[in-house]
C-alpha cells in the first residue's frame, strides 16, 4: 500500500499533532516499573551478568578503587556496587549501569546489554561475555591474563552493534 | 512478502525542520530488535527516574497493567499481523497493527467492515508525556493515516475502530471520531470509531 501525500500535507499533520499522545490498544499499555525483563530470557540474561560483575570488579581494581572510592566516583551507592559484583541474580538499575558506563568510558547500551537490562541482538556479544567471565578470577591484584581478558572485553564494550539489513 | 515505502515527512520538534521518514506498510524483524534494544531500555530509564523522584503513580503517564516479559512475547508475535511500521534517522519511530475482522458499533454505520487499530505505540523518545522533550512529530498521525487509507483500499470507506490510551482520548476527539464511550471488555477503554465523512474529512484536510 502506497501513499501519495505532499511533504506540506504530511508537515501540517506534524504540526496539528503538536504534543497530543497517541496511542491505542491494551498491549500499548507501559508495562510496570517493576517488572524487569525475564521469563524465557533469563538463563541468557544470568549468563552475562556474571560477565558484568566481573568486569565491575576488574575495571574498578584495575583503577585501584575501592567500593567506597568507585560509589564516590561515579555518584553511586557502595552497598548496591557489592551486589552487583557478587549477586548474578541482581538486577541493577539502569540509572547505575549509565554511571558505570560513564564512569569505565564504555558504551552505556553494551553495558546495558551485559546487565541483562536490555537485549543484545548479535549472539558473538554473548560469546564474549560468557569468554571473559570464564577467563578472570576475582582476586587482589590483577593478574596479567586478567589484564589482557579485560582490555579485550572493554574493545568490545566500545565496538557499535553489526548494523542491520534494511 | 513485498513491503511498500511511502516516503512521508515528520517534524524535528527541536529545529522545527522536516525529517523525511519511511512508512512501511509491515512490521519486520529490525522493528521489533529496535523495540526491544531501543524502546525498551529508553521506556525503563524514564519509569525508574519516575520512581526514584517519587512521583506518585496515579500521575505517571498511561497505566502499568503490563509485565516486561508479557509485553514482549506480544510485541514479538506482531510479525505474524498486518501491520505499519514509521523509520527516520535509521530507527522504528512508530508501530500500528490492524485487525480487518471486525465490524463497526457506530449507529450509523454499525455491523458494516472497518478497519480496527489493534495497537499503535510511538516511540518513547517521540512521546510527549514521558516527561523530556519529544524528538520527531508526526509519528501517530501518519499512523492513524495509514490505517484510515487501508480502510478505503479495502472497500471499508475509510471507517476505522480503535481503543484509546487515556491520554490520547483528546487527540482522537480533534481529529473529529466519534467518542462510543468506555468499554468495559477492554479495561474500561473508550472506544473510537470514524465514520466515512470524518474519514473523508481526515484525510482531506490541509
Amino acid at each position: 500500500m502506497k501513499l501519495e501525500r505532499s511533504k506540506e500535507w504530511w508537515i501540517a499533520r506534524a504540526r496539528r499533532e503538536g504534543d497530543a499522545v497517541i496511542g491505542a490498544g491494551l498491549l500499548a499499555f507501559d508495562p510496570a516499573a517493576d517488572e524487569r525483563p525475564s521469563g524465557a530470557q533469563s538463563a541468557v540474561v544470568e549468563e552475562t551478568r556474571i560477565a558484568f560483575g566481573k568486569f565491575v570488579n576488574l575495571m574498578r581494581r584495575r583503577r585501584g578503587f575501592s567500593m567506597e572510592q568507585l560509589a564516590q566516583a561515579a555518584d553511586l551507592d557502595a552497598s548496591e556496587l557489592l551486589v552487583i559484583e557478587d549477586d548474578v541474580h541482581y538486577v541493577p538499575e539502569p540509572r547505575t549501569v549509565f554511571k558505570l558506563a560513564e564512569t569505565f568510558e564504555v558504551s552505556q547500551r553494551r553495558l546495558m546489554q551485559l546487565a541483562g537490562l536490555a537485549a543484545a541482538n548479535d549472539a558473538g556479544f554473548r560469546q564474549e561475555a560468557v569468554r571473559f567471565a570464564a577467563r578472570s578470577e576475582a582476586v587482589q591484584k590483577l593478574t596479567p591474563e586478567e589484564s589482557s581478558a579485560l582490555e579485550a572485553f572493554v574493545a568490545v564494550l566500545s565496538e557499535q552493534e553489526p548494523k542491520r539489513v534494511k | 512478502m513485498t513491503v511498500d515505502v511511502s516516503t512521508i515527512y515528520l517534524l524535528d520538534v527541536a529545529t522545527g525542520e522536516s525529517v523525511e521518514a519511511e512508512l512501511r506498510d509491515a512490521i519486520e524483524q529490525a522493528q521489533l530488535d529496535d523495540w526491544q534494544t531501543k524502546w525498551q531500555p529508553a521506556l525503563l530509564a524514564v519509569l525508574q527516574e519516575l520512581a526514584r523522584k517519587g512521583v506518585p503513580m496515579s500521575q505517571w503517564p498511561q497505566s502499568w497493567h503490563w509485565n516486561w516479559a508479557q509485553k514482549t512475547a506480544r510485541v514479538q508475535g506482531l510479525l505474524a499481523f498486518r501491520g505499519f511500521s514509521v523509520v527516520a534517522r535509521g530507527e522504528t519511530q512508530g508501530l500500528a497493527q490492524v485487525n480487518l475482522t471486525k465490524a463497526s458499533r457506530e449507529p450509523s454505520q454499525v455491523g458494516k467492515p472497518l478497519v480496527y487499530l489493534d495497537y499503535l505505540e510511538v516511540a518513547p523518545w517521540n512521546r510527549p508525556e514521558l516527561g523530556a522533550a519529544p524528538r520527531l512529530r508526526g509519528v501517530g498521525s501518519a499512523l492513524i493515516t495509514a490505517a484510515t487509507v487501508l480502510s478505503i483500499d479495502e472497500g471499508f470507506k475509510g471507517r476505522l475502530g480503535l481503543h484509546s490510551l487515556p491520554q490520547a482520548d483528546a487527540f482522537y476527539r480533534k481529529i473529529g471520531m466519534t467518542d462510543l464511550g468506555q468499554d468495559p471488555a477492554y479495561q474500561n477503554l473508550r472506544y473510537f470509531e470514524m465514520t466515512l465523512e470524518q474519514a473523508r474529512a481526515f484525510l482531506e484536510e490541509e
